[in-house]
């Protein structure tokens, strides 16, 4: 029974990580606009289906990868231009049915693109697994937390250390007053979705090759990944992280102790949990992006 | 107000004609399924009205079922009795997600419903001594009426629509007298209303509990009627289509909820009808793309309903003109709220 442990943890962390991915879109686009995008779980999807579809024709991994990643960030960008900034401004919740039905949208286009078989993507450098403790994670888990990690030092150095990335702090501190600057928070929510579109699109490509790819992957990704950013309080990417990895740990702990098909449950029942903890950080979180 | 009672009296009537004139088994099965939404729809608009939106509907349309299922095949009730203890069951469920939810900010309080609705879709697929797993329940005992049994479309078109019209009837009472005035304060700002002495959690929780138990009854009604139940009607993609219906309509206005919900309906028969002569090749739920694009272009041209958008455009193009106060219409005056 113990020695299932280390494995299910080892699970629970390749799983977590995409969650990770999917939750600092969230935290991004949260941040800069204000709008929970629930069509985020989509760009895994379309990321992982475009490089599908470029491997079909031959082209090596490498430069499928990044010319999927690359597009993606342009329907991300369709997607702000074309769904959000016509309603930008409006209540919140008109802004919350966009996204979702921006998501089916998403959905229902990829059903018709690419039908309703799953997709694999090989797995970037084949070789036996590395063994830990009494589990095994194989060299695609490695890559899925490797660049989980790395994405988040990446975007953490940029908004830290670089000038625009600094213009996309003040925005999300105070739009009024980066306008003031010269910052257009126009801009920065077409930059915010470009991003977050890339960055789930990276997690879509790498997770592939473990779990395969549906076109209707992206509903329970993003609503696992939006649990994820709450437990790590919505506004903070690094926390939001480590509450994908939760998430992923406590879906495979559910999965291989409890019961499986009870994992979404849990998580759900941790997202409610969570919301009525958090409650008062939530609602000032709430109060001080509506002003 | 009147005019609203004219306009329920002229649907009956509509509706009392429409199986002279079109008996077939397909338009009746179809008004029946639109009437069942139409419930279901008109609750959320209720809902609506307080300024919340929830994405748990499908979850208490499922409770509603299950219930009077399971309490009139394995227990042998009456479903006559079943229905009202399943609405019961629904109401209480609400009651109880609503005390922590409730409290949420408004757009935390949908996620809250939309959480509930999944655990609620997995226990249904997961409890599967109770509820027949993902294979579902089969020989739901369908309803009788003075010793006849009900059989055809036909006569469920009779009850599902009484059903209908009295929820109608029920939520125009409301929307139209001091609930409703309440109700309206309480979107335009809750610090109003509180300070107008209007008692804001008891009226969200209220409200909230009503449009689950209008849910709830749509369900056990679609239980008895279609006699078969599993849980993939009730997932999260059934509470987005139940919310399209709602923003068809407008959200706040009852009559855009019959609306909404026959438009929705006929629109998804069409799409079904006509997609697979476009794209042949293709099976599966791809409709969902015109619904979201619909979604979408709702929220972005007419946030507040395609009735009420339609209206403001006549005003438009007719030079500015005031638009005619229409009845039970998106009011979200802040001043309503003084005379409640």
């Amino acid at each position: 029974m113990l020695d299932l442990l280390p494995q299910l943890l080892l699970t629970g962390l390749t799983i977590g990580s995409i969650y990770a991915l999917v939750a600092i879109g969230f935290v991004i686009i949260y941040n800069i606009t204000g709008i929970l995008n629930f069509a985020q779980g989509e760009f895994p999807m379309i990321g992982a289906m475009l490089c599908a579809a470029m491997l079909a024709a031959h082209v090596p991994l490498a430069p499928a990868a990044a010319v999927a990643v690359a597009g993606t960030c342009v329907v991300g960008a369709l997607m702000e231009r074309l769904a959000i900034e016509p309603a930008f401004g409006g209540h919140p919740l008109t802004l919350i049915i966009i996204t979702f039905g921006v998501s089916m949208a998403f959905r229902g286009l990829a059903l018709l693109l690419w039908g309703a078989d799953p997709y694999a993507l090989p797995e970037f450098t084949p070789g036996a697994p590395l063994a830990v403790l009494t589990g095994v994670l194989g060299r695609q888990a490695m890559w899925a937390i490797g660049l989980s990690v790395v994405v988040v030092g990446a975007l953490f150095a940029f908004f830290a250390r670089t000038l625009p990335g600094a213009a996309v702090r003040a925005c999300a501190d105070n739009p009024f007053a980066s306008r003031l600057v010269g910052i257009s928070p126009r801009r920065m929510a077409l930059f915010a979705f470009t991003v977050a579109a890339g960055v789930g699109a990276v997690g879509g490509i790498v997770i592939a090759p473990i779990t395969g790819v549906t076109y209707d992957m992206g509903l329970g990704l993003g609503l696992k990944g939006f649990v994820a950013a709450v437990i790590g309080g919505l506004t903070n990417a690094p926390a939001a992280v480590l509450g994908g990895y939760v998430v992923g740990m406590i879906e495979s702990l559910v999965t291989g102790y409890l019961v499986p098909g009870y994992g979404s449950a849990i998580t759900f029942a941790l997202l409610l949990v969570v919301l009525s903890l958090q409650r008062e950080g939530l609602l000032q979180g709430a109060g001080r992006r509506q002003v | 107000m009147s005019r609203d009672l004219a306009g329920l009296a002229a649907l009956a009537g509509a509706l009392a004609v429409v199986p002279a004139l079109a008996p077939s088994t397909y338009v009746m099965a179809l008004c029946n399924i639109i009437g069942l939404y139409a419930i279901v729809t008109v609750g959320l608009v209720l809902l609506g009205t307080s300024g919340q939106v929830s994405l748990g509907q499908a979850a208490f349309y499922g409770i509603g079922a299950y219930a009077s299922a399971l309490l009139s095949r394995d227990l042998g009730w009456s479903p006559w009795l079943a229905m009202p203890c399943a609405v019961g069951l629904v109401a209480a469920t609400a009651y109880a997600v609503g005390l922590p939810a409730l409290r949420l900010a408004d757009v935390f309080f949908v996620l809250a419903t939309l959480g509930v609705g999944i655990i609620v879709n997995v226990l249904m697929v997961q409890l599967d001594p109770l509820t027949g797993g993902a294979s579902g329940l089969r020989d739901i005992p369908g309803l009788a009426l003075g010793g006849r049994r009900l059989t055809t479309d036909r006569d469920y078109y009779y009850v599902i629509w009484t059903a209908a019209i009295a929820a109608l009837l029920l939520a125009r009472n409301l929307t139209g007298h001091r609930t409703g005035r309440a109700l309206r304060a309480i979107l335009g700002s809750e610090v109003g209303a509180a300070a107008l002495g209007i008692d804001v959690s008891r009226y969200k929780m209220r409200v909230f509990v009503l449009s689950a138990a209008y849910a709830g009854a749509a369900g056990a009604l679609y239980a008895h009627y279609i006699r078969f139940i599993s849980p993939s009607p009730f997932a999260l993609y059934a509470s987005l289509f139940f919310l399209i219906m709602a923003v068809v309509g407008g959200l706040t206005n009852v009559w855009g909820g019959l609306f909404g919900a026959a438009a929705v309906t006929l629109l998804d028969q069409f799409v079904r009808a006509e997609m697979p002569r476009i794209f042949p090749r293709v099976g599966g739920e791809y409709q969902t793309a015109i619904y979201g694009i619909v979604l979408v272009l709702i929220m972005i041209f007419f946030p507040s309903g395609i009735v009420r958008g339609g209206l403001d455009l006549r005003r438009l193009l007719g030079g500015g003109r005031h638009p005619a106060t229409t009845p039970g219409a998106a009011g979200a005056e802040p001043a309503d709220g003084a005379r409640a």
